[in-house]
């Protein structure tokens, strides 16, 4: 059973709607900024990656922004788009309508408020639990739509958005779905939960002065991950199905893969993301000689680039310089459960259009990462099978395989 | 603040958190359903209150507001923290 995208929507710091964002990514655009919606000054990382010039007011009653954090709000907007992307799933049953979302931390944007209110003795807004919860985006986008099949939201930090389109995979080729709506959402450019990443020594923090060149996955000087934003949304169905109602068709998802470390909470581990980049492909039947593009995870952390580069080695042997690999973090820092939703979004219009994004701020490597990361500018590759990766606290690997038709 | 301006102010509040009403169809007898509003739409009002009249409603007490009245009243008996 083949099973294939046929709408796409996005939010993310460098262009909301599939347009804007792939004309920057293939411009090498940077997207991280000074934080600009609170007052960053207590923190030691004081820059972020976050979506500009988002009104929710432009699609949601005030009413539905009392009642949803930024994640859904984000979430929504992503859907918005791909929905109409997708054009009409009137010829399914709403009950085998899906959605299969990711989210790392769910509505922390509520949890930091409320929490805030609260340690003053003030009341906490009643809708404090319903924005917070992790699968609140998936319900919004169930209730908007009217998708009355299962609704599932995976956290599995970093690598949710990839899990949750894994799972949407899963739902169509058993069958217990005919359409899914997937991908990722996140809102935490927060002081609480960057504080928490801070406390880990996982933020970068000394580009405060220059946040144009702090998120550089792979490069000499690198100092840690930049925090961002924002979701990116699939629509899945299957080909034939696709076929039948005339939709347009961007790519295959062709397999998934997952593994976890189990060797500890946060620290990557090569054997871990081989097995979960070769189960994917496995499981879309295909070789290692035909992976022609990697999505890489890719956060710009020392110690992570470096294992993500080993375990490509490791898999692909010889022929992993070969490999043209990018970064899109490079652009629009970590967005930690959506990230890997807009990896997939890049590498689905990488096949598409032949171009393959830029890692930006990689004018001198690590001599570590020995790699082709499509340094700077963007190059020209037909490309037909493309992987993402995803790697999440958790010891969570995850991989997902897209192909042309 | 008299009870003749806390209620204007009041019914003022209500007309600017309730989505499609006419301020002038509000009054003290108004009940909340009356007003299209259900009991989250309600415990939502009555927290946004909170902050624009200085005031906390007792988790309690509030189950027996039913009416605008209701809400002028709570107010006009709590004066605003700091202030009474």
């Amino acid at each position: 059973m083949r099973i294939v995208v046929t709408g796409m929507g996005i939010a993310s710091p460098i262009g909301t709607g599939i347009d804007p964002f792939w004309k920057n990514a293939v411009a090498g655009v940077n997207g991280i900024v000074n934080i600009q919606s609170f007052d960053p000054a207590k923190l030691r990382s004081r820059i972020a990656g976050e979506v500009q010039g988002f009104d929710p007011a432009t699609f949601l009653s005030a009413k539905q922004i009392e009642q949803t954090d930024r994640f859904t709000q984000l979430a929504l907007h992503a859907a918005n788009q791909a929905m109409a992307d997708a054009g009409s799933l009137e010829s399914y049953e709403p009950r085998r309508l899906a959605v299969s979302l990711g989210s790392g931390m769910g509505g922390f944007s509520t949890f930091e408020s409320s929490a805030a209110r609260r340690f003053q003795s003030k009341s906490v807004p009643p809708f404090t639990v319903p924005r917070i919860m992790a699968n609140s985006a998936a319900a919004w986008i169930a209730t908007q739509y009217g998708l009355k099949g299962a609704n599932l939201t995976c956290s599995t930090a970093c690598s949710s958005g990839a899990n949750a389109i894994g799972m949407a995979l899963d739902l169509l080729r058993s069958g217990k779905a005919d359409a899914v709506v997937t991908g990722g959402a996140e809102a935490c450019v927060l002081p609480l939960t960057m504080a928490g990443f801070e406390a880990l020594f996982a933020l970068s923090t000394g580009f405060n002065n220059d946040p144009a060149h702090a998120s550089r996955p792979f490069a000499k000087g690198r100092d840690g991950f930049v925090m961002g934003e924002g979701a990116g949304i699939l629509v899945l169905e299957r080909e034939d199905a696709a076929q039948k109602r005339g939709a347009k068709i961007y790519a295959r998802l062709a397999g998934y893969g997952c593994a976890c470390d189990a060797t500890h909470i946060v620290a990557p581990d090569i054997d871990g993301q081989v097995a979960a980049m070769q189960v994917a492909i496995e499981d879309a039947g295909m070789t290692l000689a035909q992976v022609d593009y990697i999505n890489a995870h890719a956060t710009s952390t020392p110690l992570g680039d470096v294992i993500e580069t080993k375990a490509i080695k490791q898999l692909f042997g010889e022929r992993a310089p070969e490999i043209p690999i990018s970064a899109t973090k490079s652009m629009i820092g970590h967005s930690i459960g959506a990230s890997a939703a807009i990896g997939s979004i890049a590498a689905i219009m990488t096949l598409q259009t032949g171009t393959i994004h830029p890692t930006i701020n990689l004018a001198e490597a690590d001599p570590e990462c020995d790699l082709d990361y499509t340094p700077n500018t963007a190059a020209q590759k037909k490309v037909q099978t493309a992987l993402c990766n995803a790697f999440g606290f958790g010891g969570n690997n995850v991989s997902i395989v897209f192909t042309t038709l | 603040m008299d009870t003749a301006e806390l209620e204007a102010k009041v019914i003022e509040f209500i007309a600017s958190k309730v989505e499609n009403i006419d301020a002038s169809t509000i009054t003290a007898a108004s009940k909340f359903d009356e007003l299209g509003l259900d009991s989250m739409d309600t415990v939502q009002l009555l927290f946004d209150a909170e902050d624009a009249f200085g005031v906390t409603f007792d988790g309690e007490e509030v189950k027996n507001l039913r009416t605008v009245g209701d809400i002028i009243d709570y107010i006009g008996k709590h004066p605003p923290e700091g202030k009474g």
